[in-house]
């Protein structure tokens, strides 16, 4: 009830959501399969490639913050922490399962 | 900006082939050993300038807050999407103006600003209690 009232109050531009939700998306998957060849490259095998994964999406996330959102990620994100930081995170997961299964089995086996 | 996004990308994808070649031809000369620390270091560097130049050279965000969305369209005017262009390579206008069509800032067809009724009216009554005459 609060939240409708806010969104009255101040309304959203959903073509913009759209919009940004759709550059994190993008640069989530180019970024995912980069962290895949390179957990494939470096030989991570479960556990620490998923980590790896993780600790890049974290950077990724880190750089967007700084400099697509300028430090001020409510003004581009309704919620900075599930769109930001945790946006698409899975949806790169497969795309970094792939790139990581080939470049393992290319380089290192 | 987004040049330096693509210079970043270059340099980030020379770099991170060089990486892969050295781990190949490393591991098919040693199959055993680790991977020495130098090859890396080079690949982790050349991941992060690469991941570095894929945020540098994304399209900017948008406000998502209606107030600063059309703020900064009415201080920046109708601007050309970056990177979207038609098959016959003209630009795509991006958002404009959403009011526009009430012609308020004067040009187009549309209606005019708001006049000030309680004036009018005040005006009005002076002018019958003047008698009523122009």
């Amino acid at each position: 009830m609060n939240d409708e009232r806010e969104l009255v109050i101040n309304p959203v531009v959903q073509t913009s959501v759209q919009h940004n939700s759709q550059v994190v998306s993008n640069i989530r998957n180019l970024t995912a399969s980069l962290f895949g060849v390179a957990a494939g490259t470096l030989g991570l095998e479960s556990y620490p490639g998923f980590a790896f994964y993780l600790i890049g999406t974290l950077i990724v996330s880190a750089l967007i913050f700084l400099v697509r959102a300028e430090g001020k990620p409510s003004e581009y994100f309704h919620r900075p922490l599930g769109d930001l930081w945790g946006g698409e995170v899975v949806g790169g997961l497969s795309s970094f399962v792939l790139t990581w299964t080939l470049f393992y089995g290319l380089v290192r086996a | 900006m987004a040049f330096g996004g693509a210079a970043l990308n270059i340099i980030g994808a020379l770099f991170l082939a060089h990486a892969i070649y050295s781990a190949h031809e490393h591991t098919t000369t040693f199959p055993t050993s680790p991977l020495p620390l130098d090859i890396t270091i080079e690949l982790l560097v050349s991941v992060l300038l690469l991941s570095t130049g894929i945020v540098f050279s994304s399209p900017a965000l948008k406000p998502i807050q209606w107030a600063q969305w059309s703020g900064k369209i009415s201080r920046e005017g109708q601007q050309p999407e970056a990177g979207k262009k038609t098959r016959e390579g003209e630009q795509i206008l991006g958002d404009g103006d959403m009011f526009a069509f009430l012609g308020l800032d004067g040009y187009g067809e549309g209606r005019r600003g708001f006049w000030d009724v309680r004036g009018k009216r005040k005006e009005y009554v002076g002018w019958v209690k003047a008698g009523g005459r122009a």
